[in-house]
């Protein structure tokens, strides 16, 4: 099992809502670019959060790029005390995010989130129009490279 | 005002805002919760009258308004040039299941080729 399956067979398992946006909803889209973490858009209720952290805490999130050492808890109240978690893990590296630019929350992205069957377990992803809004909103000259591929993958989709 | 660029949106944006459930927005416009579950997904291409019949049900009036198209990004448009299309229609012949699995053993190779690489400069080093 690869470390992304691993990762999303952990948070479907725990049945947490979230939505794959980032990189790995553009390949599963059709892109071409490779990508070395997840980022998820997690629903930032309570009960949500308590089992993010029950799925992810046997792969031992720690701060990617922190020192090891640091105080950091891996707990719902951590979580709800911040919006965006850049983490590595035993199963590679993970991105939470509260709120993504263009796009907004959970909340926000849930009627653009369409629903697909990846490892056997039904996850959500984000749409392919509106990952290429929030990728244009990002506007780093990156995200912009991006863009191209993906609305040329949406031109393909329309051919 | 926030934009909302497809219909499933409006239907969805419209029921949160009057604070209806599925069921309730689907009573007062006449359609069952089902087809509301519907309209709301992502992908949804309801006909205009639904949508006004819909955004009516919950209190809205439904207004459409022509603008003019934002124009193409010029950085976009050239990096588009060099897009290499032949890889996004392997990948689009293919199920997305497969689609993230080839990312997932193309990530563990690459790790397993960051490792070599890094063995090898490290004989290297040893051998100066």
């Amino acid at each position: 099992m690869t470390g992304l399956e691993r990762l999303l067979a952990a948070l479907g398992d725990a049945k947490v809502a979230f939505i794959i946006v980032g990189g790995v909803a553009a390949r599963a889209h059709g892109s071409s670019r490779l990508t070395d973490h997840l980022d998820i858009v997690p629903a930032r209720d309570k009960d949500n959060l308590a089992r993010l952290v029950a799925a992810l805490a046997p792969l031992k999130p720690y701060l990617r790029g922190a020192p090891p050492g640091l105080p950091f808890e891996w707990s719902a109240r951590t979580l709800e005390a911040g919006l965006n978690f850049t983490l590595t893990t035993t199963a590679g590296s993970i991105d939470l995010l509260g709120e993504i630019t263009g796009g907004g929350m959970y909340e926000d992205l849930a009627p653009h989130a369409l629903t697909i069957t990846l490892f056997k377990r039904e996850v959500q992803l984000l749409d392919l129009p509106w990952l290429i809004r929030v990728k244009r909103a990002a506007g780093r000259p990156r995200d912009l490279e991006v863009v191209a591929e993906l609305e040329a993958l949406r031109e393909e989709l329309e051919r | 005002m926030k934009a909302i660029i497809d219909p499933a949106a409006v239907v969805a944006e419209a029921r949160r805002r009057a604070g209806l459930s599925q069921r309730e927005l689907g009573e007062r416009a006449g359609i069952a919760q089902p087809a509301v579950a519907r309209l709301e997904r992502a992908g949804a291409n309801p006909t205009l009258r639904t949508l006004e019949a819909l955004a009516a049900a919950a209190g809205f009036t439904l207004r459409l308004v022509l603008e003019p198209a934002a124009p193409p990004d010029a950085v976009v448009e050239r990096y588009k040039r060099d897009v290499d299309r032949t890889l996004l229609r392997e990948n689009l012949r293919r199920t997305v299941d497969e689609r993230v699995r080839s990312l997932g053993e193309w990530q563990h190779d690459m790790r397993e080729l960051q490792a070599a690489t890094r063995r090898a400069r490290s004989r290297a080093k040893g051998r100066r």
